[in-house]
């Protein structure tokens, strides 16, 4: 019988110390896994929201290459490009103050202060998900995504905005 | 009606010649009364079953018709246009035996369950008679002063905030009684002699302090009737949803989904506002009435009688008022709720109502509906200003007295001004509660009715439970179904004497036509159900001794639309497993064919699946319900039409995943598109819950019988099988 224990066996788990991130395009990345070097590798993360930290590697033909189970174990050049190319892929502002939120009809209008500048964006009412009881996904009508990454670090005049919607 | 053995209000005469027909040993189990005779006439005729006989017999005693017990195969029933007629399956042929009309039928169904038991089931009298005596025990449970005690007994754990909740209210109103009397004070000693400047300092500190600790008081109170609010829903609800989890599914067979969360939601709402607010009101309103009751008649006995007179009126008025009043709310509620069934209808169907052009129609309809109700609503009110207007004047004549006798006594120094002033306040005082009373007394027949449908699941006996001998079972795989007969009404068999054995490993598939028992027979192996006779076997042990987590551990089905829950992919997949590491997630996915458009997915395994799952495609479900059966790792694997709803390109990703799942494991494959067959190594065949034919896919085309018809149909582009006479497979 070909069990779970056979298709977890097959899974090539990558150890960070033999994992070099050469170069990084846009979404790509050059990495060389076991002295072997693969070209326009695209990283992805299957848990984006709740293991970030998770990266699997496919070729550009989508055949798997490998899994790191913490990409920050990687060498500090390693990090820097694959976070680079992560960031593009997974384009999450992390919000650190909200400063405002305003209801219009049936959507609610936020101004918040991110990590990448001073944004607004609408929401419904149903557009919060809480992540481990201390992540904070939001997302806007248009697909847009952002995060709080600790709730217990916002300040109180954002958590009290933010539990209008909570 | 269906009389027990201690019911007395049976007829002397049938009394008599039962008495007179029973042999040894023999005891009536049930009585009941048809409304249709032998001749197909309007009358009554009694069905009399004992444990070893079942009587018809006419008004006057005559017996119509006998029939020994060990002589019935089995009882069933056939219902015509407007007429039933209760059928006996005897060894000397078939024996219609009773007519009744629809009107009759679910008492007539349960007594043919009760011949069933006794006959086919060789279920023994004295246990059904237990049992029979305990359906009696729940009826009688369900009177309404029981009701509430019971309701009474619920609060026990919150008796010290109920007892807070009441003394903080009897305080409160013992310090609403004085201000009247201060008043008397200030009008008598301050205001009419115009002096005493002192006393009116006192006075207004006396008042402002009796404000402000009634105020802190209520704030107090709030705060203890929320908190009383809040554990006494939680606890029932929480109740109610423990409950639910362990209810069989005849249970939700018997109930629709909207009825339970209606029960969980408005009747747990409506009852503790009685029990919180409604009751502790009623207590306070019956002490306010006895303390201003005595205050009144000490002022002025006189005035009291005066004051007294519209309590007859009102007690009179409101009872006239509560015997139609019923009708005229039910009428409301009924228009509302056909007002929002069109609402809801259109909503759900709009594509329907769209294709077919019908709009304007609707329109016109929700219009019609809500005309209805408008009138329903004018109804009531007109209704209503039958009674309240006149008990309202009853109130004012009342006062108007007491203001005429009073005056007439200040003006002969009888009374003072003050005096009759704080009269008259203590009497619209003592008015208030008497209103209030007599509609927390209106609400009670809702409460009652809350309590009793909320009671109803709670008292629902567990169908399914562990025995106390139960083990934990490493399985192998083995499943045998030993002579396995099962009713879901106690009347309509799914199963007749089902027996089958599956090696482990064995890839079994069922087919039939709809309504052959296929779903039935996986259900009695989940414990889903139990049979009524017969056994279920899994590597020989029977499965009412196998713990239920160790059975539900090792069986996973899957069924042909899957539910997943609102949560991650990843979590619904984890599901399978308690700590499943991302790895073995990712691994069952991989398996389940399912990891590739899950990486596909922006939020990849972190992506909500929705309500039920809605935002992925049947396939894609599907496949992340193998994924999670994957990672249970069953040693039995159900699969009930997997690939029904699929189209091609899904079907063929859904059949690689199932390749891969279904791999050394015991499986059974229910399916009506037989292609989903062409592997398996044995084929059952059933139709009207008999096996009837049995053999591999090759061999039963061979023989030419109902596998042959289906596979012929199926191939001719037929939905329906040609129908072909029952041959009853022997043991």
């Amino acid at each position: 019988m070909r069990g779970l224990k056979d298709w977890i066996a097959q899974l090539r788990i990558l150890d960070p110390k033999r994992v070099k991130i050469v170069k990084a395009d846009v979404d790509v990345v050059d990495v060389e896994i076991c002295g072997r070097l693969y070209h326009n590798v695209k990283p992805r993360r299957p848990f984006p929201l709740t293991h970030p930290e998770y990266v699997i590697f496919f070729k550009e033909d989508d055949e798997e290459v490998g899994i790191l189970r913490d990409y920050r174990k990687l060498d500090k050049e390693s990090r820097a490009h694959l976070e680079r190319v992560l960031n593009v892929i997974y384009f999450m502002p992390q919000v650190k103050r909200i400063l405002s939120i305003n209801t219009s009809g049936w959507t609610y209008k936020w101004l918040v202060e991110t990590d990448k500048g001073i944004v607004n964006f609408e929401t419904w009412s149903r557009c919060i998900r809480i992540i481990k009881g201390k992540k904070v996904i939001i997302y806007d009508i248009h697909g847009g995504v952002y995060c709080i990454n600790d709730i217990s670090k916002l300040d109180t005049r954002s958590l009290l905005w933010l539990s209008v919607l909570m | 009606m269906m009389y027990y053995p201690s019911a007395q209000d049976m007829h002397e005469s049938i009394r008599r010649t039962i008495s007179a027909m029973l042999v040894s040993d023999e005891e009536i189990i049930a009585i009941a009364k048809s409304d249709i005779c032998h001749d197909v006439s309007y009358g009554n005729e009694y069905l009399l079953l004992t444990n070893k006989r079942l009587f018809v017999l006419s008004l006057e005693g005559k017996v119509l018709e006998e029939t020994w017990l060990k002589d019935v195969n089995m009882a069933t029933l056939k219902a015509h246009l407007g007429l039933c007629v209760l059928v006996l399956d005897t060894r000397l042929g078939v024996k219609n035996v009773l007519f009744f009309s629809p009107s009759k039928k679910r008492i007539f169904e349960k007594l043919v369950a009760l011949i069933n038991d006794l006959t086919l089931n060789a279920i023994p009298a004295s246990e059904i008679k237990a049992n029979l005596g305990k359906e009696l025990r729940l009826r009688e449970r369900e009177g309404k002063r029981a009701i509430l005690i019971r309701l009474l007994k619920f609060m026990k754990p919150f008796w010290p905030l109920v007892a807070t909740a009441f003394t903080i209210s009897i305080i409160a109103r013992i310090l609403g009684l004085l201000p009247p009397y201060l008043m008397a004070i200030l009008i008598d000693k301050v205001l009419v002699p115009r002096s005493n400047f002192n006393l009116l300092i006192e006075i207004i500190a006396a008042l402002l302090g009796i404000n402000v600790i009634s105020l802190i008081l209520r704030t107090i109170l709030n705060y203890v009737n929320l908190k009383l609010n809040l554990k006494l829903t939680y606890r029932f609800r929480l109740k109610l949803y423990e409950k639910l989890q362990f209810l069989s599914l005849r249970f939700y067979d018997r109930y629709s989904t909207g009825s339970i969360i209606s029960r969980v939601s408005s009747d747990v709402e409506r009852i503790k506002n009685f029990l919180t607010q409604g009751l502790q009101s009623m207590v306070m309103d019956l002490i306010a009435m006895a303390s201003i009751g005595v205050i009144l008649v000490t002022m002025s006995p006189w005035l009291t009688l005066l004051a007294l007179l519209p309590i007859p009126v009102s007690l009179i008025g409101s009872t006239l008022y509560r015997r139609s009043a019923s009708k005229y709310y039910h009428r409301l509620w009924k228009r509302w709720s056909d007002m929002i069934s069109i609402l809801s209808e259109s909503l759900s169907a709009f594509i329907l109502v769209r294709s077919l052009g019908r709009e304007h129609r609707m329109i016109t309809e929700f219009a019609h509906r809500l005309d209805r109700y408008n009138t329903a609503n004018i109804e009531v009110f007109k209704y209503e200003q039958k009674f309240w207007p006149a008990i309202g004047l009853s109130f004012t004549l009342s006062s108007l007295l007491v203001w005429w006798f009073g005056g007439l006594q200040v003006l002969r120094d009888q009374l003072t001004l003050g005096a009759l002033t704080a009269f008259t306040s203590y009497m619209w005082s003592f008015y208030g509660p008497i209103n209030d009373l007599l509609s927390q007394v209106r609400s009670i027949p809702m409460v009652t009715t809350s309590s009793e449908r909320i009671f109803e699941i709670l008292d629902e006996d567990l169908e399914v439970t562990e025995s106390p001998k139960a083990k934990e079972v490493q399985m192998k795989g083995a499943i045998e179904f030993k002579d396995v007969w099962f009713t879901y009404d106690g009347v309509h068999y799914a199963l007749r004497g089902v027996s089958l054995r599956i090696k482990p490993g064995e890839h079994i598939g069922i087919v039939g036509p709809s309504g052959s028992g296929k779903s039935t027979l996986v259900k009695l192996l989940l414990r889903f159900y139990e049979p009524q006779r017969g056994r279920v076997l899994i590597d020989g042990v029977d499965i009412r001794d196998v713990k239920l987590e160790a059975l539900k551990r090792q069986i996973a089905i899957v069924m042909q639309n899957p539910v997943l829950f609102d949560v991650s992919i990843a979590e619904n997949i984890a599901l399978g497993k308690k700590n499943a590491t991302l790895e073995e997630i990712i691994a069952a996915a991989k398996a389940a064919n399912a990891h590739e458009f899950i990486m596909k997915l922006p939020e990849a395994y972190d992506t909500k699946v929705g309500v039920r799952g809605r935002r992925l495609s049947g396939g894609e479900r599907q496949r992340v319900a193998i994924a999670m059966a994957l990672l249970k790792d069953p040693r039995i694997l159900i699969l009930d039409e997997p690939t029904s709803s699929l189209d091609a390109i899904a079907e063929r990703e859904v059949s690689k995943a199932i390749e891969n799942l279904t791999r050394g494991r015991t499986t059974i494959i229910i399916a009506h598109r037989l292609s989903t067959l062409r592997n398996v190594d044995r084929i059952i065949v059933l139709e009207r819950g008999i096996i009837v034919e049995e053999g591999t896919h090759a061999e039963l085309l061979r023989r030419n019988g109902l596998y042959k018809r289906l596979f012929d149909a199926q191939f001719e582009g037929f939905t329906r099988p040609i129908p072909m006479p029952i041959r009853r497979r022997k043991p």
